[in-house]
């Protein structure tokens, strides 16, 4: 336990250097970036070796102003949350190296890094929590200094707008844990994480729906998940990294903790998740299609993936009430796999938009066009994160959404309606992936193949080396994964041991599975490189004339001919027509010669939409009492006394 | 010695009254210095009587120095430096305020007996005094439209919260350490005030309150 602590603290210097060295600004980068990875790598190193041997870290607890107890504890599944905090951070941290690279900001880019090891230090103590009041503090230094990391621009109105709705999501969801723990404390009495058994069923199941409001407002899980497409284009690119990849895992992690805790024996729970999970899955991705900018689109799959997690835990927590021990076993180790796997892909993701942004100077899909040939490699890690957040082999997603559908499977042959809902996970990760390589190919499509739409393009190049290297240690851990994936599919059994049930479940027949996929990923891609291989040698010394994409033989061929993602997408749109609002602006042609024409759509989310209508009805009766509030310093001082006089009056 | 006690409470509120009916702000702060060296004055005749020792003694000259001569040397400089209007501007005319002063001393005798805090009979009368003296700082704050002048009506709240640790505090100087505390901060409150008003003046011209509703959205 000390030697997380001594990473913890490695990474604070880290962050505490990045801010006192401001000034020479290389150097600072340097040693910010130094410090805090070797924090994350002591980390890694004392996780790692843990998490797959299943070696019980003894507890520890402090006493804070001698009233709360902090108290720490590393089980299974904390482990499992470590390694992305300690695998990521330090990879956003050597890719923030070439992106922050404005001297000019260099005071700025020091406070970023000093709440970036704030950040990260505060994700390992949520995850490292034993108790109510422990988890709360480090929850709210999360949920503040990722806010802090979200207005990097403030100067722009965007930004502080996206900043003040993430506060307000943040804190209203911290509002929903402070009355779930108070819930809980009510009748257990006890602040650690293990005395809630006794608890009433009913409360109980109130309990684990405030954790999923407050939890699912972090995690962006569907009616809650506004604050994310805003948000994430605001905040720096790696920035968005850590916060999509990592940080909204621990609302995740919170509710995997509160269930864990109360361990409850209903299949409400599990069917409550899985009908949201599903909904955000399905949703989430719907509404990635609609989005013209890559960052919000990214932003809406962040949701779908947590929709994915959430399916795989809900087949879990199913698993568990009905005494299935394959399905729970295969729900939980699927869900938390997939936690692991969207924190590689969907950082890997971000930080190639990112470049993309740096390099174009646009995050409008439909403004770019033909950048596989000005960056190749950022350009093909693109494309392998691409396929692996649609679920396909031979990469990491794959493996994750494969093992939630076998444990949904195994819920098939379950009595009553519970099979009902197995078999709407199975419909809704199906939906999912498919809609999730439309969109990947349409990003894929629009961005990096064709013709470049806009004439700034031309100057767009590679970006810098550090920006590189990090994707592509991303895109290989996707690749290794998917081709390996025993060693981390034992790690998420391990860390779903936590729970009673699974602990009793035999992971070892159901390895040769895993060894049947690693062969045929192994296969496919000895194939492909043969193939691949093959064609070059076929060509080779051949002479093969290129000419532009979408010539289609005209002789004058313009780029606004190809094809745009709006137009790609329309269709899949239109099929769910309720749950998006397109709002269209197009006159229609009139004239035999028609003159400039204009059309423009946006898809909009139904449910940012009704938050709106709330917020501003709340706004406008609020407005009313806009007479209280004067500029009067004098009549704001007799408010404050009339108060005071009323309270010692009446209590 | 209980007649020079009574004396110098009498004095309290008289220089209470004397600041709610005062026209002119060189003579608001003027009476601030009596009302600081009285007031200050006061724990010094009523609980060391008996033993003077060096602790309380040098505790009594700094109050002395802060609220007597510093805090009201301050103002002093602020009032000449800024070129502040001289007339204090009031929201409640002066004998309004003056009728107020009288009611809060009748709220302060009624509160006294009604709170029940089975104090000796002497410290019910400094009781009064401590509430009088904080109301009357409360309704300055309220009352008057100048910064300057809210400094002041919290000057005077501040004293009559230092009568009430006074009135509650058995002898024991420990409390005083609070208040010493607090005293260290309006000290530094009155300092940045003037810089404030410093900055308010050179960007508005004036240093009337009013001027700053223009701040709010």
């Amino acid at each position: 336990m000390e030697t997380l602590f001594v990473a913890l603290a490695l990474i604070l210097a880290g962050g505490i250097a990045g801010l006192c060295l401001a000034r020479q600004f290389t150097f600072m980068k340097l040693v910010t970036i130094a410090t805090t990875s070797v924090g994350c790598g002591i980390g890694l190193v004392f996780t790692l070796p843990r998490l797959l041997s299943g070696v019980a870290v003894p507890a520890v607890s402090y006493r804070w102003l001698h009233i709360f107890t902090l108290s720490f504890r590393v089980d299974s599944i904390s482990l499992f949350f470590l390694l992305p905090i300690f695998l990521i951070s330090p990879l956003a941290l050597l890719y923030s190296f070439h992106y922050l690279g404005n001297r000019e900001k260099k005071i700025r880019a020091g406070a970023n890094y000093f709440f970036f090891a704030v950040l990260v230090a505060a994700m390992a103590l949520v995850v490292m929590a034993a108790d109510m009041i422990t988890f709360l503090l480090a929850w709210e230094i999360m949920s503040l200094s990722s806010f802090f990391l979200v207005i990097y621009d403030y100067q722009k109105k965007a930004t502080r707008q996206a900043g003040y709705l993430y506060f307000i999501f943040a804190q209203g969801g911290a509002l929903f844990l402070f009355a779930a723990c108070a819930l809980i404390y009510s009748y257990s009495a006890s602040f650690t994480f293990t005395g809630f058994v006794a608890i009433p069923d009913l409360v109980k199941l109130s309990a684990f729906l405030l954790v999923l409001c407050g939890c699912g407002s972090k995690a962006g899980v569907l009616p809650l998940h506004i604050w994310l497409p805003y948000a994430h284009p605001a905040a720096p690119s790696h920035v968005s990294a850590v916060m999509s990849g990592v940080m909204i895992k621990m609302g995740i992690y919170g509710i995997v903790r509160f269930y864990l805790a109360l361990a409850p024996t209903s299949a409400v729970f599990g069917q409550i998740t899985i009908v949201l999970g599903a909904l955000s899955g399905i949703l989430g991705v719907v509404y990635a299609l609609g989005q013209h900018d890559i960052k919000r689109l990214l932003a809406y799959h962040s949701v779908e993936n947590i929709g994915i997690i959430l399916l795989g835990l809900g087949v879990g927590m199913l698993g568990v009430a009905t005494g299935n021990k394959t399905m729970a076993a295969f729900g939980f180790a699927g869900g938390l796999l997939h936690v692991f796997n969207h924190s590689l892909f969907k950082s890997l993701l971000f930080m190639g938009a990112g470049a993309l942004i740096q390099q174009t100077g646009t995050a409008m899909i439909d403004r770019l066009g033909g950048l596989l040939k000005k960056m190749p490699l950022t350009g093909s890690c693109f494309l392998v994160g691409s396929i692996s957040i649609s679920g396909m082999p031979p990469f990491n997603g794959f493996i994750s959404e494969f093992l939630i559908y076998y444990g949904a499977f195994y819920g098939l042959s379950l009595p009553g309606i519970s099979f009902i809902f197995s078999a709407l996970v199975i419909i809704s990760l199906a939906i999912i992936g498919g809609l999730a390589a439309a969109c990947f190919s349409k990003v894929m499509g629009i961005v990096f193949l064709g013709e470049p739409r806009d004439a700034s393009l031309s100057a767009a190049s590679e970006a810098g080396g550090s920006m590189i290297l990090t994707q592509f240690v991303l895109a290989g851990a996707c690749l290794i994964i998917g081709v390996w994936p025993d060693y981390l599919v034992r790690a998420a059994f391990q860390a779903s041991r936590a729970i009673p049930l699974i602990a009793e479940f035999e992971v070892a027949q159901f390895m040769p599975l895993m060894v049947n996929i690693s062969r045929t990923a192994a296969l496919f891609l000895f194939l492909l490189i043969m193939v691949t291989g093959f064609r070059k040698l076929l060509y080779a010394g051949k002479d093969c004339p290129q000419t532009g994409t979408w010539g289609c033989g005209f002789t004058q061929p313009t780029v606004r001919m190809q094809y745009t993602g709006t137009s790609y997408a329309d269709s899949i749109l239109d099929f769910f027509q309720p749950f998006v609002w397109i709002r269209k602006k197009y006159a229609g042609i009139g004239k035999i010669f028609p003159g400039s024409i204009s059309y423009d759509t946006h898809a909009e989310d139904v449910f940012a939409n009704g938050l709106s209508l709330i917020a501003c009805s709340i706004t406008s009766l609020l407005g009313r009492l806009h007479w209280i509030q004067h500029g009067n310093i004098q009549l704001y001082i007799a408010y404050i006394v009339m108060t005071i006089i009323v309270l010692l009056a009446f209590f | 010695m209980i007649n020079l006690n009574d004396a110098l409470l009498a004095l309290t509120v008289l220089s209470v009254l004397f600041g709610l009916g005062s026209n002119r702000l060189m003579s608001l702060v003027k009476i601030m210095a009596c009302q600081g060296v009285v007031v200050s004055l006061i724990p010094f005749f009523r609980d060391y009587h008996h033993e003077i020792n060096v602790g309380a003694l040098i505790f009594l000259l700094v109050m002395l120095l802060i609220k007597g001569v510093l805090i009201p040397g301050f103002m002093y400089i602020a009032v000449k430096k800024v070129k502040i209007q001289r007339e204090i501007e009031p929201i409640i005319g002066y004998h309004a305020s003056l009728f107020m002063g009288l009611i809060f001393i009748l709220v302060s005798v009624f509160i006294a007996e009604k709170l029940h805090l089975s104090l000796p009979r002497d410290k019910v009368l400094l009781m009064i005094t401590a509430t009088t003296t904080l109301a009357a700082g409360l309704f300055l704050i309220m009352s008057r439209r100048k910064a300057i002048t809210q400094v002041i009506g919290y000057l005077m709240m501040e004293n009559g919260i230092y009568l009430v640790g006074t009135a509650l505090a058995h002898g024991a100087h420990t409390q005083f350490v609070v208040e010493f505390g607090v005293l260290l901060d309006l000290l530094v409150g009155v300092m940045i005030m003037g810089i404030i008003l410093h900055n308010i003046n050179s960007s508005y011209d004036d240093v009337d309150t009013a001027l700053l509703g223009q701040l709010k959205d």
